[in-house]
């Protein structure tokens, strides 16, 4: 894809002013802000995210699926786990129901770390995701591939003494196998006293659909996003007590009756919670 | 909103309807068209499930005529609007479209343009802002605004400076109480070190910005000399709680405002401010930036 799409001419100044800000490749979480109903995206991520559909029409129900697993998630983390202290790697654009909003109508005195690399997904979340009076709302710019960064910088806000709920939302694609994202986790996990726990959600393999679309995704220019397989997210819970129902479809993770429940036809993003022993 | 808002009498709704907000009423009348289209629903049949006729329904879309509150919500019905987050947001625009409330008083100093741009910044969740002038009007002191409408307006009789001033006091109402607007603004360092009054004026305008910096809801962005970046001049950017409404971008002009609603517009100032917000410096930086600038009025 080349050219701005808007089809808008840019006087000198704004030129300028743009350089640096690529309009011209999709980018996704302005994709997903597109998918998710918002209004921060450009016309490249459209025509991204309408492709991307075109090829895979489900992912538009996977991803409020994805938010809606997040929000139970979240739920059971506060109310039944009684987590206070949240580590969300992976932030993305601001939306409806964002996890310390979540979490801080459930108990105002959550603290919750918001991690990304992305200057317009931080320049967003430092003027949006702003914290309860009781509690605490911080951002870290670090990128996935530096788990210690990413721990140093939590520390200024999170006590690691008590538990921490580690949050990787739809963000552990964006390692390559050569990363090792397997060990990345592990390295997150490490520093995280006993009582911590993950959530962990991301796209698999199994809809050869969404494959083929993210495929042509990939090679539009946007930074790649890798699928892995069912039991490949699984072993991320590895040495964790996994929270029942185990790490399954999101859809079927403890379903909440009061949520209209979306029809999906495909089962592709999988998730869970697990329990550092 | 301000102190002018009449109670839920039906008289004082149908009083309120005559001189209902212009552009709030073509807003939510464009979304209720848009509603009844995608439910394939002419606008007879729409008109009789609310008692009235297609040429109330054509009024009511194109923003000719007020809302009853009754007629929307079953409209809303009507057109399978269950969600009860987008029907309260709707329903959030007939209070604003019905309702001039202490807007209308102010008449007399807001010509026609000015006034619906107030009306939609009375209806806004969130306000992006940017200025390379002056402080934003949201954000100014009464003695800043006062000394910047002397500047713009010499021969205004005192009168009407105060009068002026009461109208800023209510639209920063909205940035108070409960469930407040949000305001995300990106300041210019020559904004911040410009005198329209005097540098104790100036020194208490930067220091109400500091004690802003401690609300959440208000977000203050620096953006310093050292940056070199700089948009042509003031721009806001308005998003309303119905997420299916457009957000609206103004830009301050020396006549006046300009109002952009195009798709093309809005989004090409949409990532102006993107890139604004992008290099300014975070919100976390600017109490110790505008003290520095205090120390050196």
């Amino acid at each position: 894809m080349t050219g701005d799409q808007s089809g808008y001419s840019w006087n000198e100044a704004e030129k300028d002013l743009m350089e640096g800000i690529d309009t011209t490749v999709p980018h996704s979480a302005r994709i997903w802000n597109y998918w998710l109903g918002g209004k921060d995206n450009y016309p490249v991520d459209r025509a991204a995210g309408d492709a991307f559909l075109k090829a895979y029409p489900g992912m538009a129900a996977e991803a409020r699926a994805n938010r809606q697993f997040l929000s139970r998630a979240i739920r059971y983390l506060v109310i039944e786990a009684g987590v206070r202290q949240f580590l969300d790697v992976g932030t993305g654009l601001p939306t409806a129901d964002n996890t310390h909003e979540i979490a801080q109508r459930l108990n105002p005195a959550c603290r919750i770390v918001y991690v990304d690399n992305d200057p317009l997904v931080l320049a967003h979340a430092r003027a949006l995701l702003t914290s309860t009076p009781e509690g605490v709302t911080d951002y870290v710019d670090a990128d996935l591939r530096e788990p210690g960064k990413i721990l140093d910088a939590a520390a200024r806000t999170l006590d690691f003494s008590v538990p921490v709920a580690l949050i990787l939302s739809g963000i552990m694609g964006h390692i390559a196998d050569g990363e090792g994202p397997h060990a990345i986790v592990g390295r997150l996990l490490a520093r995280l006293p006993s009582g911590s726990y993950l959530m962990l959600q991301d796209g698999t393999t199994v809809s050869q659909a969404n494959a083929d679309a993210l495929e042509d995704y990939n090679s539009s220019g946007a930074i790649p996003y890798h699928l892995r397989t069912p039991d490949e997210i699984t072993r991320y819970f590895d040495g964790l007590d996994v929270v029942e129902p185990g790490i399954i479809p999101i859809q079927q993770w403890r379903p909440d009756p009061a949520e209209p429940a979306e029809p999906y036809a495909d089962v592709n993003t999988f998730g869970g919670i697990g329990r550092k022993k | 909103m301000g102190a002018g808002r009449p109670a839920h009498g039906l008289g004082e709704e149908m009083s309120a309807m005559q001189a209902g907000p212009t552009v709030v009423r073509m807003v939510l009348g464009g979304r209720l068209r848009q509603l009844r289209e995608a439910k394939g629903i002419t606008p007879a049949d729409a008109g009789w499930a609310i008692r009235g006729s297609h040429s109330k329904i054509n009024r009511m879309e194109t923003g000719r005529s007020g809302f009853k509150r009754r007629d929307v919500s079953d409209l809303l019905t009507l057109y399978g609007v269950h969600d009860e987050t987008e029907r309260r947001g709707l329903m959030m625009l007939v209070e604003k479209a019905n309702v001039p409330g202490w807007l209308a008083e102010y008449a007399d100093v807001l010509p026609g343009p000015a006034g619906t741009r107030l009306e939609l910044e009375q209806c806004a969740r969130v306000i992006r802002c940017y200025d390379n002038q002056f402080v934003p009007a949201l954000l100014q002191t009464a003695d800043y605004a006062r000394a910047l409408i002397r500047l713009h307006r010499p021969g205004a009789p005192p009168a009407e400076v105060e009068r002026r001033l009461g109208l800023l006091a209510n639209r920063q109402q909205i940035l108070r109480g409960p469930g407040p607007c949000r305001l995300w603004a990106v300041i210019d360092e020559a904004a911040l070190r410009r005198q329209p009054g005097n540098a104790a004026a100036l020194r208490r305008q930067l220091q109400k910005l500091a004690d802003i910096t401690r609300l959440p809801h208000m977000k203050i962005q620096v953006m310093p000399f050292t940056t070199g970046v700089a948009a042509g001049g003031a721009i806001t950017l308005l998003r309303f709680a119905e997420p299916r409404i457009a957000d609206i971008v103004y830009l301050d002009q020396f006549a006046g405002a300009l109002y952009l609603d195009k798709p093309a517009d809005v989004q090409h100032y949409g990532q102006v401010m993107d890139r604004l917000c992008t290099r300014a410096e975070p919100p976390a930086v600017t109490p110790a930036l505008l003290s520095r600038i205090i120390k050196e009025i």
